[in-house]
């Protein structure tokens, strides 16, 4: 693929309380030619540096002291709507992950994936593709049916098309975006972009969830 | 006697609606004696007992208030002062009275002791009550008896009711303790967990990059870090269910292996009816020891679990050569139809269907099965 071939390095920002973990990743990344332009060791030192920082991407533990991974997504994202959030965890906590995605994370990735997957899975995060694992699939898949099944559904809320929810299925069967490509007769770029949409779909839903709340909570008055 | 903080908390709370209780009964008791004072044969001493009333009820509320102070002493001083100003009335009265003089404001003794002694306190003071308010009338009517009555089957049902309100805020307070404290366990196992995670994951990296021995260390390290994941996957999955259900979520997911099995499911449970989760279960296991069979030990298999309103769909696909045409016709022929047979009899079974669909990009099994089984064998 032509991604790999021309490389403008990126900006990466590291965020891992563990200190040899954090040391792994930026070294991996700066001997790709990346440039780790912060690092932090917890979700306040993450917050502190990144508007300083302005990465491209940002590679993240879930699992980080206060305020948590799925916090430091929600607030990079609303700082920097363009920032690209990787999430690199160890446990693969379901919920934890879900929720980071809902949050705007693009990507998630387990530790033991190989540096040449870590290192793909940045590129691709910061081309705008999301980095989906079959699991992930399935969470998204559930979580749109959730949201149709609502007693009372709202117009207002995002819904997948049939060719997403086709898609997202397959993901979520192992299936790869080439194989995808070759069964539907789709180009490779129209299934990453049928992919993307279900990862903005989600989040656009998860603020509209977000804004109804505040309004029935009063929060909106400021 | 229990004697545990909620217990403790539950009798200041009845000791506290006694005190309103006890203002209120003493506020007929002697709005019924203002009443009727032109009759009393001598108004003094009917005062004096009013004002003994009054005056006891302002000390016993503040007595009663604290835990510390609801002595035997204390309760035997409630309970006499209620039977003294009973035996009082015929004296203050005279002996052809109908209304004692604390009327119905001797319950408020006759609680406090259901409250602090339970059932066997409140028939205690139910029947002292009851007895020495029937032996000094010289003629006892239906009412005086049914209130007599009252007072002993009054006594022991509340203090029966105390108890076991007693017993079932304690109990409460023991099950609050024991969730607290798996909680808490539950947080340092997780703390536990991602900080092995994060160095099997590490060492499993820094030996692939050093290679030999190292390399093989860490590919140990890797083996046991999947494992432990989906321990903890599984773990995490399992939630509450009612006994005549299984959840398919936390069921599918302990099929999950690492580097061959991947299961994707809905993030909440997904619950069925017990027999027929056994069996979709059990139909999925075989679909899975079908591709271990046709394509290898540890070939990749995907589970996916999607759950609509009315039915569950099961896929189990794997990337094998697929089935080549006509392979299965001749086995059907030949009644050799053992493993898919019984995986698609399961699933009928159910009123549900199973379909097989087998190419070069693999095999996949789609499992339908609705969500209120008709007719379980």
């Amino acid at each position: 693929m032509s991604e790999t071939e021309e490389n403008p390095p990126l900006r990466v920002m590291v965020v891992d309380d563990h200190p040899m973990w954090r040391d792994a990743v930026e070294r991996d990344l700066v001997a790709a030619g990346h440039d780790v332009v912060a690092v932090a060791a917890d979700g306040r030192e993450a917050l502190a540096r990144f508007p300083a920082a302005r990465p491209d991407v940002v590679v993240l533990d879930l699992q980080i002291p206060a305020p948590d991974g799925v916090e430091v997504t929600t607030q990079v994202v609303a700082q920097d709507p363009d920032v690209k959030v990787l999430v690199l965890s160890a446990s693969g906590e379901q919920a934890d992950v879900l929720a980071a995605v809902k949050a705007g994370a693009t990507g998630y990735l387990v530790k033991s994936a190989s540096r040449e997957d870590l290192l793909a899975a940045v590129r691709r995060v910061a081309q705008g593709d999301p980095v989906f694992t079959p699991g992930l699939a399935g969470l998204v898949l559930g979580e749109f049916q959730r949201i149709s099944d609502a007693p009372t559904p709202d117009p207002a809320q995002p819904r997948l098309t049939e060719r997403e929810t086709e898609v997202l299925k397959m993901v979520a069967k192992g299936l790869s975006y080439r194989q995808i490509a070759e069964r539907l007769v789709l180009s490779h770029r129209t299934v990453q972009n049928h992919v993307q949409n279900t990862l903005t779909k989600l989040q656009m839903h998860n603020r509209v969830e977000l804004t109804r709340y505040a309004i029935e909570q009063g929060l909106d008055a400021d | 006697m229990s004697s545990s903080p909620a217990a403790v908390a539950v009798q200041d709370r009845l000791f506290r609606a006694l005190a309103v209780l006890r203002v209120i009964v003493l506020a007929n008791a002697v709005a019924l004696n203002l009443y009727r004072w032109g009759h009393y044969r001598h108004p003094v001493a009917v005062a004096a007992c009013v004002t003994v009333m009054v005056l006891w009820t302002g000390l016993a509320t503040w007595l009663y208030a604290d835990p510390r102070r609801r002595t035997r002493l204390l309760l035997g001083a409630d309970l006499a002062i209620a039977l003294a100003l009973l035996v009082a009335t015929p004296l203050v009265k005279g002996s052809g009275f109908h209304a004692t003089v604390p009327g119905f404001w001797v319950m408020a003794a006759l609680l406090a002791w259901s409250i602090q002694y339970r059932w066997a306190g409140g028939l205690v003071a139910g029947l002292l009550l009851a007895s020495v308010d029937l032996s000094l009338r010289p003629e006892i009517r239906q009412s005086d008896y049914g209130n007599a009555f009252l007072l002993v089957i009054g006594g022991p049902i509340v203090g029966f009711m105390c108890a076991s309100l007693q017993e079932m805020a304690a109990d409460r307070e023991v099950a609050e303790r024991a969730a607290a404290m798996a909680a808490e366990r539950a947080r340092l196992a997780r703390v536990v967990h991602d900080g092995v995670l994060q160095v099997l994951a590490l060492v499993q990296r820094r030996g692939r990059e050093l290679g030999g021995e190292a390399g093989e260390l860490g590919r140990l390290a890797g083996e046991q870090e999947r494992e432990l994941r989906t321990l903890i996957r599984a773990q995490e999955a399992v939630t509450p269910t009612p006994a005549d259900t299984v959840d398919l979520v936390s069921e599918l997911s302990r099929l999950e292996r690492s580097g061959s099995v991947t299961v994707s499911t809905p993030a909440a449970p997904v619950e069925l009816p017990a027999a027929a989760g056994r069996e979709l279960l059990a139909a999925v296991r075989a679909c899975l020891d079908n591709v271990r069979v046709h394509v290898g030990d540890d070939a990749p298999a995907w589970v996916l679990v999607q759950a609509f309103p009315d039915r569950i769909e099961v896929s189990v696909r794997d990337d094998g050569p697929g089935i080549p045409p006509g392979r299965l016709e001749q086995a059907a022929a030949q009644g050799r139809l053992g493993v898919i047979g019984s995986i698609r009899g399961r699933i009928a079974d159910l009123g549900g269907s199973a379909q097989l669909v087998t190419g070069s990009g693999g095999t996949e099994w789609e499992l339908v099965v609705p969500r209120e089984a008709p007719g379980l064998p």
